[in-house]
């Protein structure tokens, strides 16, 4: 695989994070940092079908989104929505979160370890990269990865624009209040935004062992990346979080090969998140709203001379 | 139609209406009065559900509701005017038109936008616009369609005719005296241009301090010594 397929495939896999991220970020106000759990818990949704039952994780990404649908949701309905009815901050929810990807990566240990004894094969550490085949000269995963990207994407966009559902979505983020008034079960919204940001990041972890090592702690890793993301497109803005997702997947990919090309020193290559750390605070720092806060019409004016 | 028994509401420690008793006639104006701060749209919130009731009854067609949400209130037939943000400015004017009957089927939706777009013709050509590219009046006019649309016999409008110009508040009070003789609805409202609302009402209350302090016939109240006060109070 190329150096630059990977990094379009981990972008296509980072924007499918922060989208979910930006989501419930949007309806519920929740920096969730069990994000990257939910896409480990993908991962090893794929991994116990292929091992005990043979199933392609291709063909296990649909079990996939619905089981991870189903993590988002609970996790939202059990923890953050009795927190939020008390009357939470969002440091307290922020630290729920910290604390549900951690009992969450505790039972990703365990079940390794038990998954591994069942099939006599190590479960602690996986890629499904053997299972990579060409197709019209590029790897298969990378045209999967990006097909998942655009039907989500075409998906939302109806969903949002063009079903009453997704109006009243719409409508919840920008005033719960009233969407109250109109008679909108705003908590529907809320919870269906989790089930969703769930399915889609258990998506992304089916795919991800195509490109790179999976391990309990991936999660932990990844995660930095995902608000790299979010942050980058403003983390309240759809459009803003996948252009983040490409631009920090592509950085952390490139950046990093390229100095360790030029350096001689392939160890280097270790340290990609350093890259999505600096993205962000150099985001927070020069544009604390990210992309979606710039005013583009001032920039070119400025830009123009005017 | 409605009325509250003994209603005492606030916001959470905060207590704002004490033993409010009033009642709303079918197919009637009344009308709610009083100086800045009340308590006037503290009482339309605590009916709808959006303050918080001590105790006290709000009852609607002889059926408790003091403790429904707001949303099977919206079912229920009530619809709900805020004082301010009562339009979606991030979607179209159409959308906010859709969102105003979530609870209804197709049918009955675009019957219901087709009666509010009759109400508020100069809608018809805004379709597309976003809400919040629309002018103060017109705002205003999509806040109250959109009351329209959400199937209601009971309106609580909390001062429609705030930062309008005189012309344009002229216009929704027509509006209003109309949803009531030509289309039969039951209207709860909250103003501050008092003289003219209470030309329009039928009955009237005088809020002060969160107490009733006139209670009676709309044009009773303008020749109430109470209210000759209230307005010195209010120059
Ligand atoms: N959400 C809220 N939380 C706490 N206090 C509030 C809230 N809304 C209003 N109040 C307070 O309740 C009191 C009554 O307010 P209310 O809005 O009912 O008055 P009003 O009669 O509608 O006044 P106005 O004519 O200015 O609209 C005020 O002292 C106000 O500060
Ligand atoms: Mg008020």
């Amino acid at each position: 695989m190329g150096v630059v397929e990977g990094a379009l495939i981990y972008s296509n896999l980072l924007a499918l994070l922060a989208l979910g991220l930006t989501l419930t970020y949007m309806t519920t106000a929740v920096p969730n940092f069990a994000q990257g759990s939910f896409a480990v818990f993908g991962s090893y949704i794929a991994l116990t079908l292929l091992r005990l039952f043979g199933i392609h994780p291709y063909k296990s990404l649909p079990i996939a989104f619905v089981l991870g649908g189903l993590l988002g949701a609970g996790s939202y309905l059990l923890i953050l929505k009795p927190l939020i009815r008390r009357g939470a901050n969002v440091v307290t929810l922020m630290i729920a979160t910290l604390a549900l990807d951690l009992i969450l990566l505790g039972f990703r240990g365990i079940y390794a370890g038990i998954l591994g004894k069942i099939t006599r094969q190590p479960c602690e550490m996986f890629m499904f990269s053997y299972l990579v085949k060409p197709v019209f000269g590029v790897p298969d995963i990378l045209l999967v990865s990006s097909l998942v990207i655009v039907l989500t994407l075409l998906g939302l966009f109806f969903l949002l624009y063009k079903t009453k559902f997704g109006i009243a979505l719409r409508a919840s983020v920008e005033n719960p209040m009233l969407s109250e008034i109109m008679g909108v079960d705003v908590e529907k919204t809320r919870l269906f935004s989790w089930f969703l940001s769930g399915a889609l990041a258990s998506m992304a972890g089916v795919l991800l062992p195509f490109k790179q090592e999976i391990v309990p702690a991936t999660a932990e890793l990844v995660i930095v990346s995902i608000f790299a993301s979010s942050i980058v497109g403003g983390l309240s803005s759809i459009a803003g979080a996948i252009l983040g997702g490409y631009i920090v997947g592509m950085s952390e990919s490139l950046i990093t090969y390229y100095l360790s090309v030029v350096t001689g020193n392939a160890g280097l290559l270790v340290y990609g998140k350093v890259v999505s750390l600096v993205i962000i605070v150099v985001t927070l720092l020069v544009a604390p709203r990210g992309l979606a806060g710039i005013r583009w019409r001032k920039v070119i004016r400025w830009r123009s001379g005017r | 139609m409605l009325r509250t028994e003994k209603l005492n509401a606030g916001y959470g420690e905060l207590h704002i209406l004490f033993d409010v008793d009033a009642k709303v006639n079918e197919k009637e104006i009344t009308c709610v009065v009083g100086p800045n701060g009340s308590g006037k749209s503290t009482l339309l919130k605590a009916i709808f559900g959006l303050a918080t009731i001590y105790s006290g009854k709000v009852v609607f067609r002889n059926e408790d509701i003091t403790k429904t949400p707001p949303h099977e209130k919206t079912k229920m037939g009530i619809a709900y005017l805020p004082q301010t943000d009562n339009v979606f400015v991030n979607l179209t004017v159409e959308e906010n038109l859709k969102i105003a009957g979530y609870t209804l089927d197709k049918e009955e939706l675009k019957d219901r936008i087709d009666f509010a777009l009759e109400v508020f013709p100069e809608l018809k050509y805004q379709m597309k616009r976003k809400a919040g590219t629309l002018s103060g009046g017109e705002r205003q006019f999509l806040a109250i369609a959109t009351a329209l649309v959400r199937k209601a016999e009971l309106l609580m409008l909390d001062e429609p005719t705030a930062q309008l110009s005189p012309k344009f508040a002229e216009v929704i009070f027509q509006k209003v005296v109309d949803l009531r003789d030509k289309y039969g609805l039951t209207i709860l409202l909250v103003e501050q241009n008092v003289k003219r609302a209470l030309e329009i009402s039928d009955r009237a209350y005088m809020l002060i301090s969160g107490r009733v302090v006139f209670e009676g016939k709309a044009e009773d109240l303008m020749h109430h010594e109470k209210f000759e006060r209230f307005c010195i109070g209010l120059q």
